[in-house]
């Protein structure tokens, strides 16, 4: 059985959470979407997650939540080993100059999203970076190549079934 | 996901099933006493049954079954076995085996360095983007219209696969034609027909020549072994006839069955000849070795001899390094020796004779036998590997032609390159091919869809090569 890879969305406020959650649910045949309403929710998401064998490709993250900032939380998973591969998307609209400069430098973030964004925008950043997930992990990509961007994982499909049988 | 994970808890049951069946056969094969049957052939049909279990339900990797055939002949039958009080007990005057070595050399076969030469190719030609750029002019003249933009990517795809693996050849085109297709409306069935045309144009381009995919390899190792040796060009000039109708007529049943509704559409490619030093190099070594592998019968020098050239100039020249050749796919060459391998024993043990003794078969016909062995074939390659499929037939399809051929050359080659080729064609299920695999996954197309096509394609194939094998390959040879 191919590893789940999961897509994490974590936001404070409901409303929103749901539609994020809801635009991405067009993916979720192939990529199950998680949410969680802060940092520490999320962390039990991936605990979660991790225990049922699965793994993390994208996390889409607020940046001003109650407790630990979503910066915080993208810089705390970059130390991580197991969430250094998964791409790291901020999707805000209030980050100032300072909290993205520590977001890229320090979270090695993949992606900015400005509120109020476009679902089909949301859609493809997510396929994108799914795409670049499976691609630097080197896993196999045909058991989710159905939402995955074909240039990005080319070559990977090619190294990994180049041989005929 | 839900078939996926039925098919996986089958896998589990399939697996322990495999092995048990595997293994018991390799233990008590040696113990039976078969009628007429010597005991090292005995030993022998332990380790063909137990390949064939293996290969057939794949508790182990098909390649690693390969490689422990190599094995179990080494420490089991060869002059360096570890059973040696056990054949001192089943012969009189002592067991005569063959040297170790003989069972290593299959590693290094000239088909298998035929294959490696291939391989070489491939990866420069892949490193240096020369497929995609080929791609993009052999399509030009196909120009706009849905139905010949279909044509053209099959024709593409065929001719790629024909020098590169069928799969990386796949990889490649769905590459490059995915996103463009994905753009045409969800329910024009122009979007199967293109997503279609990909498997089934580098499954059928694959038998074009003989490094185009391992069943050509096991067909022309079997023959050779029997001192028949194919040229290169030999084998295109009777395969290329074939791949060519069986292509139209795909595409011209696939486009009824999948009738574009869109009116024109263009396959844009971006790329550009890359022209660095090295390179130039690579569209050198590729054509030069094509050149002499298709004039293989002008200057005589085989094509086993003539595929070292590129494994040796293009990492001399620095157009392959280390990574790349790391990168071949050495478990395919495995996979290929061990069947020669145990083609080897299967002879000299008088196996296959025997196990041909079974069956009275002066009742049938060159062409009843073709027909019989291409349908097992058929149905065989469909749902397990096309390699071990031929694996399996052509060492018994050749003890049983071997006699009604005599001496004529011909008359071998004929019914088992008609049967390494049949397997090609089988292409209905998922788990088939896998540039089916690849196909599938896009989402583009569903498994019905797939099956349609793969039949056609199949009876297509077989009606064909049956007829071209019967009728104008005699006039060819």
């Amino acid at each position: 059985m191919s590893e789940k890879i999961h897509i994490l969305c974590v936001e404070d406020e409901p409303d929103v959470l749901d539609v994020i959650v809801r635009e991405l649910s067009v993916l979720e045949d192939v990529f199950p979407v998680e949410s969680a309403a802060s940092s520490d929710e999320a962390r039990e998401v991936l605990a979660d997650i991790e225990a049922e064998g699965g793994s993390v490709g994208v996390i889409f993250c607020d940046h001003i939540m109650p407790g630990e900032n979503g910066v915080e939380f993208l810089v705390s998973l970059r130390k991580t080993e197991q969430y250094r591969d998964t791409r790291k998307v901020l999707l805000t609209g209030q980050a100032g100059l300072d909290a993205t400069v520590k977001a890229v430098n320090e979270a090695g973030l993949a992606h900015y999203i400005a509120k109020p964004w476009d679902a089909d925008e949301l859609v493809l950043v997510a396929r994108e970076q799914l795409s670049r997930y499976v691609a630097a992990r080197k896993l196999n990509p045909l058991p989710y190549l159905k939402h995955l961007v074909m240039d990005l994982v080319g070559d990977t499909l090619r190294d990994s079934l180049k041989s005929d049988r | 996901m839900a078939t996926t994970r039925k098919f996986q808890v089958g896998f589990f049951s399939k697996k322990s099933m495999g092995l048990v069946l595997g293994l018991g056969a390799l233990l008590v094969m040696p113990f039976l006493s078969l009628p007429d049957l010597s005991p090292a052939g005995h030993v022998a049909l332990g380790i063909f049954v137990m390949a064939s279990v293996f290969w057939i339900l794949e508790p182990i990797p098909i390649y690693a079954t390969s490689m422990g055939v190599i094995l179990a002949q080494v420490l089991l039958l060869s002059d360096q076995n570890l059973i040696k009080p056990w054949w001192d007990a089943q012969y009189e005057g002592g067991y005569q085996p063959p040297a170790y070595t003989d069972f290593y050399n299959t590693l290094a076969n000239p088909i298998i360095i035929l294959f490696l030469g291939g391989f070489s190719l491939a990866a420069a030609a892949e490193k240096y983007a020369l497929d995609r750029n080929l791609t993009r002019i052999m399509l030009k003249p196909f120009g706009q219209r849905p139905a010949n933009v279909a044509l053209g990517v099959m024709m593409v795809t065929g001719v790629l696969s024909a020098f590169m693996s069928n799969t990386a050849t796949t990889a490649m085109m769905m590459t490059v034609a995915i996103p463009i297709v994905a753009r045409v409306p969800v329910d024009d069935p122009f979007r199967r027909l293109v997503a279609l045309s990909i498997p089934v144009g580098a499954n059928i381009g694959g038998i074009a020549t003989p490094i185009g995919t391992p069943p050509n390899a096991v067909a022309l190792a079997a023959l050779a072994r029997q001192g028949t040796l194919v040229p290169f060009s030999t084998w295109m000039l009777l395969a290329t006839p074939l791949v060519v109708v069986t292509l139209l007529l795909s595409w011209w049943g696939m486009c009824r069955m999948f009738p574009p509704g869109i009116r024109t559409f263009t396959l844009t490619i971006d790329s550009k000849f890359q022209r660095s030093s090295k390179a130039i190099c690579c569209y050198l070594i590729f054509a030069l070795t094509v050149g002499l592998w298709v004039t293989e019968k002008l200057h005589g020098i085989p094509s086993g001899v003539v595929a070292f050239i590129p494994v040796v100039l293009l990492p001399a020249l620095g157009v392959l390094d280390k990574k790349e050749i790391r990168g071949f796919s050495w478990e395919v060459l495995w996979l290929v020796a061990g069947g020669i391998s145990l083609g080897l024993s299967l002879r000299q043990t008088g196996l296959a004779e025997w196990m041909i003794s079974r069956v009275s078969w002066e009742n049938f016909s060159t062409t009843g036998l073709v027909v019989l062995f291409g349908l097992v074939g058929f149905a065989v390659a469909n749902l397990v590997s096309h390699t071990v499929s031929a694996t399996i037939l052509v060492p018994i399809a050749i003890a049983l032609v071997l006699p009604q051929a005599g001496g004529d050359t011909a008359a071998l080659i004929i019914p088992i390159a008609i049967i390494g080729i049949i397997v090609s064609y089988s292409m209905i299920l998922p788990i088939s091919t896998p540039p089916n695999a690849i196909a599938l996954s896009t989402g583009l197309i569903e498994t019905r869809d797939l099956a349609k096509a793969g039949w056609l394609v199949g009876i297509l194939g077989f009606v064909f090569t049956v007829l071209f094998g019967l009728l104008l390959w005699p006039l060819l040879l």
